[in-house]
């Protein structure tokens, strides 16, 4: 057996190679024609868990996939597709993830952005609170208010009449 | 990303408030003077188109010197955040209270102001204060010209 094909299944074994290094493999095992006798059980074995090169659909599973999925080695899974799918993206990090709340977040922020840019609606609203009770009065709430600005704005003023009314009788 | 969502919705949320945020709000939800013991109004939207204003918010009330103190107390932590500018501010204190302010606070949105204005009188139940929040377009010297009395 060629040595590089022999360190090759023995990285196998072992659960090293890459995707494509399976692939080429499995490629291989299943298209030489005579199989050396040697390579004839590792074929029985490729053919026994299914691995074969990869389909679209596992394809299309696997650019969602954060990184190389160990597709041999484990004793979880029998098919590629099942494997793929079994797979979950990491928590953090994960391509699939990642994109749907970044456009959650875009769409959020151009929500907000349109909000803001909307003429402002003024809510009106006129209550007074007199003696714990509340009154939905537009005029009283609103000379209560202007009372108390009066009041407020004029303190000066009082105060200069009170001492002149005090001090010239 | 998380924070980043929630940070997005605090930014539509946080335009909505009013007084909220500011120290004296407090007074406003009754919770240092008892509500019955408190007259106060809050009118909003077109009413007060003639001011140049939007929001008009004010309390009356009367109190001891302990809660006299307590309202003051909260009114000054307001103002740190104050628009120093002269023009903006007019304060004056008497035996060491805080007798009479009218104050500037710095803008919340482009063309829009905040003020906060405090009158504290003796009375003869004890002190009469007059808190008023306001919030509008309307300078100090538009609102000096159509509240004060001459």
């Amino acid at each position: 057996m060629d040595k590089d094909l022999s360190r090759l299944l023995a990285r196998y074994m072992e659960g090293e190679t890459t995707q494509e290094e399976q692939r080429l493999l499995a490629k291989y095992l299943m298209e030489t024609d005579p199989l050396p006798e040697e390579l004839k059980p590792y074929k029985q074995m490729f053919d026994l868990i299914g691995e074969r090169p990869e389909v679209p659909e596992a394809k299309a599973l696997k650019r969602l996939a954060p990184s190389p999925l160990p597709l041999w080695g484990s004793a979880s899974f029998s098919q590629d597709r099942e494997a793929l799918a079994a797979t979950k993206p990491s928590p953090k990090g994960g391509a699939g993830r990642g994109l749907p709340l970044f456009l959650a977040a875009a769409c959020l922020a151009a929500f907000a952005f349109i909000l803001h840019s909307l003429p402002e609606q003024e809510e009106s609203l006129a209550v007074a609170h007199i003696d714990g009770k509340e009154l939905h009065d537009q005029r009283l709430a609103l000379q209560m208010g202007q009372q108390a600005l009066q009041e407020i704005f004029s303190n000066g003023n009082q105060e200069e009449e009170l001492s002149e009314l005090f001090n010239n009788p | 990303m998380k924070h980043l969502l929630l940070t997005l919705l605090a930014c539509i949320a946080l335009p909505l408030a009013a007084q909220e945020g500011l120290h004296i709000d407090k007074i406003f939800r009754g919770e240092v003077v008892g509500e019955t013991a408190i007259k106060e109004s809050l009118v909003k939207g077109e009413s007060l188109a003639p001011y140049k204003l939007r929001v008009l918010r004010t309390a009356k009330f009367t109190v001891g010197e302990a809660r006299r103190d307590e309202v003051e107390t909260l009114f000054e932590e307001d103002m740190k955040g104050r628009n120093d500018d002269d023009e903006n501010i007019e304060l004056e204190y008497r035996d060491g209270h805080l007798y009479y302010a009218i104050v500037q606070l710095t803008d919340t949105r482009k063309g829009q102001h905040r003020y906060i204005c405090y009158q504290c009188r003796k009375t003869m139940g004890g002190h009469g204060i007059t808190l008023v929040y306001m919030e509008g377009k309307a300078s100090l010297a538009d609102l000096r010209k159509t509240f004060k009395k001459k």
